[in-house]
């Protein structure tokens, strides 16, 4: 039974479609990631399910819970680290984390506890008496997530959970988010970071104008794509034509290049199978291999794939951002 | 927890306490001391007295309509969504910032109208108890009329210029600043909206708490004020709670 299921969720701002017809199951336990560029469609679908913006059609079951007949028990189930921090009044990250946790219902005495944990993980236990509005913008973005961190909620949705921090800071939240997943929690995690969602996430959902692409493990998504492994060979001789040849016949193979005589790019599939083959083709012919490279396809490969684009195009040509 | 949140953010605005302050203290200090003069003499210093009573209420108003702002201020930050995510009805939202609205009006208020006591007088304490109390449903439902017309227009522009209007016309069809008496020698229709306004009500209530109710629009007791104001709470609460769940959540802000 899915922890998460829409139904042709739907969000119409008058003419512009923010989220269109999306179908999609996402299990108890796993970190979800929701990935595309701005404008995609992430931070609506997050907020229609966090019951903060209504969907125009369809629905969603949340926990069991719909959206729409039961918001006030689907907002008892989950936990936002918004895109944006949401950080009004002119406070420090100490009382703004401790007013939230107090409105999620921890204890007098956990919530200390968590708050003072966090602050520590996450490095701002030094600035917790600061003023919000004087903290830097990845400062701020730490608070932003230690709401997460400190409400431990079944679903936590996270949206660009690294934007504005740096490296690393960015690997110390990625495992915090893997040990919150691990404490039973079920990560929704919206990004237009191929790589974090790659690092990340159990499965994924590409999102583009509104819509939903293709829902895979990255593995499965990277594997999708023919000839998406690149293998760079560098013999110690010239290629023969015929060698060349009996390299093209192999059935994952889909192009070669040969970039000089001596130097071959392969595109294949399923390069860990096939490259201890070419070696020994390459061996056989006689052909001593000075050094070979291997590189996978990553998720922005997968993107490129299904639309056309790289993200940063995608981006480009995405609506201007609308308001909520 | 919704209502500490507003109480915390009001104390922020110290700069505007302090204006309101100055602004009260030239109404009473310099106003209401010159204009009393131009009525009967043998009535000055009652309608001095009866002039703090309405500036009290004009400030009790305008601190309580105040929470209108920091809506448009919470949606250019996008801490709506912050807030609509909690796991908290909208209803107990509604509710409680309409309550924070009141309290943090009354936290301002307060030393105001300690001011006022201190001038006029306090005749009865029991009077001024239950005067005081039905006060705070006056705050309260001002509170929740600000919430309700900051979201149902979803434009700060708009706001300011519709709280403006509304400002000059509630008030000034009440009996904050004269006697219902000299309305209905002015006009019959002015009267008769001066009635059935909240800010009447709250008025009178005050000036019947603390003993000058020579000049009320109502009879010495006072119930039909208190219900004029419970049925304005409940009113600007229930709507309140609608238009968040309504207007708030289609998005569309300006």
């Amino acid at each position: 039974m899915p922890i998460i299921r829409t139904i042709g969720l739907t969000k119409r701002y008058e003419d512009l479609v923010a989220v269109d017809q999306l179908n999609l199951s996402i299990e108890e336990g796993e970190i979800f990631g929701l990935l595309g560029p701005n404008g995609a469609g992430k931070t609506t679908t997050v907020l229609m399910l966090s019951t903060v913006v209504k969907p125009t059609e369809g629905t969603a079951f949340v926990g069991e819970q719909d959206i729409k007949k039961n918001p006030d028990d689907v907002r008892k189930l989950i936990g936002i680290c918004f895109q944006e921090p949401k950080i009004l009044w002119v406070s420090t990250p100490w009382d703004v984390l401790n007013w939230h946790a107090k409105v999620c219902g921890l204890s007098t005495a956990e919530r200390k506890k968590r708050v003072k944990q966090v602050l520590e993980d996450v490095n701002m236990w030094d600035s917790r008496q600061k003023n919000v509005h004087g903290l830097s913008g990845g400062m701020r973005k730490r608070v932003e997530i230690s709401k997460v961190l400190i409400q431990r909620p079944r679903i936590a949705f996270i949206d660009e959970p690294t934007a504005q921090i740096d490296v690393v800071g960015k690997h110390k939240i990625w495992n915090m988010i893997r040990e919150l997943r691990d404490e039973g929690s079920t990560i929704i995690l919206a990004t237009n970071e191929l790589h974090e969602a790659d690092m990340l996430s159990d499965r994924v959902a590409i999102m583009h104008k509104g819509k939903l692409l293709v829902c895979d493990t990255p593995k499965t998504l990277k594997d999708g794509i023919l000839g998406g492994d690149m293998v760079e060979i560098r013999l110690e001789k010239e290629v023969t034509q015929k060698s060349l040849e009996e390299l093209k016949n192999f059935r994952e193979v889909v192009d070669v290049i040969a970039v000089n005589p001596n130097n071959l790019r392969v595109y294949l599939n399923k390069v860990e199978e096939v490259v201890p083959q070419i070696m020994k083709l390459f061996l056989k012919k006689h052909l001593p291999i000075s050094s070979i490279n291997m590189s996978e396809p990553s998720l922005d490969d997968v993107f490129v794939h299904y639309t056309g684009l790289t993200i940063e195009e995608a981006e480009h040509k995405s609506p201007s951002r609308w308001k909520h | 927890m919704v209502v500490e949140r507003d109480l915390r953010m009001f104390l922020q605005y110290k700069f505007l306490i302090i204006l309101r302050t100055i602004w009260f203290v030239a109404q009473i200090g310099f106003f209401g001391l010159i204009a009393s003069r131009m009525v009967v003499p043998d009535l000055a210093d009652i309608y001095f007295e009866y002039y703090i009573a309405g500036v009290i209420i004009m400030m009790l108003y305008s601190a309580s309509v105040f929470i209108g702002y920091d809506i448009f201020e919470e949606a250019e930050h996008g801490v709506f969504e912050y807030l609509l995510s909690l796991p908290v009805s909208r209803r107990e939202l509604v509710f409680g910032r309409s309550i924070g609205g009141g309290i943090r009006s009354f936290i301002f208020v307060g030393p105001l109208i300690a001011i006022s006591l201190f001038i006029i007088g306090l005749a009865n304490p029991l009077n001024f108890l239950i005067a005081f109390s039905a006060l705070f449903l006056f705050a309260f439902g001002v509170s929740g009329m600000s919430i309700t017309i900051a979201v149902g227009l979803k434009s700060s522009d708009r706001f300011d210029i519709l709280m403006g209007a509304l400002n000059a016309v509630i008030v000034r069809l009440s009996t904050t600043m004269y006697p219902q008496a000299f309305v209905q020698d002015a006009n019959q229709a002015y009267a008769a909206l001066t009635n059935f306004n909240p800010v009447t009500f709250a008025s009178d209530l005050f000036r019947w708490g603390v003993g000058i109710e020579k000049y009320l629009t109502m009879s010495p007791m006072p119930l039909a004020a208190i219900i004029g104001l419970v049925i304005f709470f409940s009113a600007f609460t229930f709507v309140g709670v609608t238009f968040y769940e309504r207007r708030l959540e289609g998005g569309g802000w300006k």
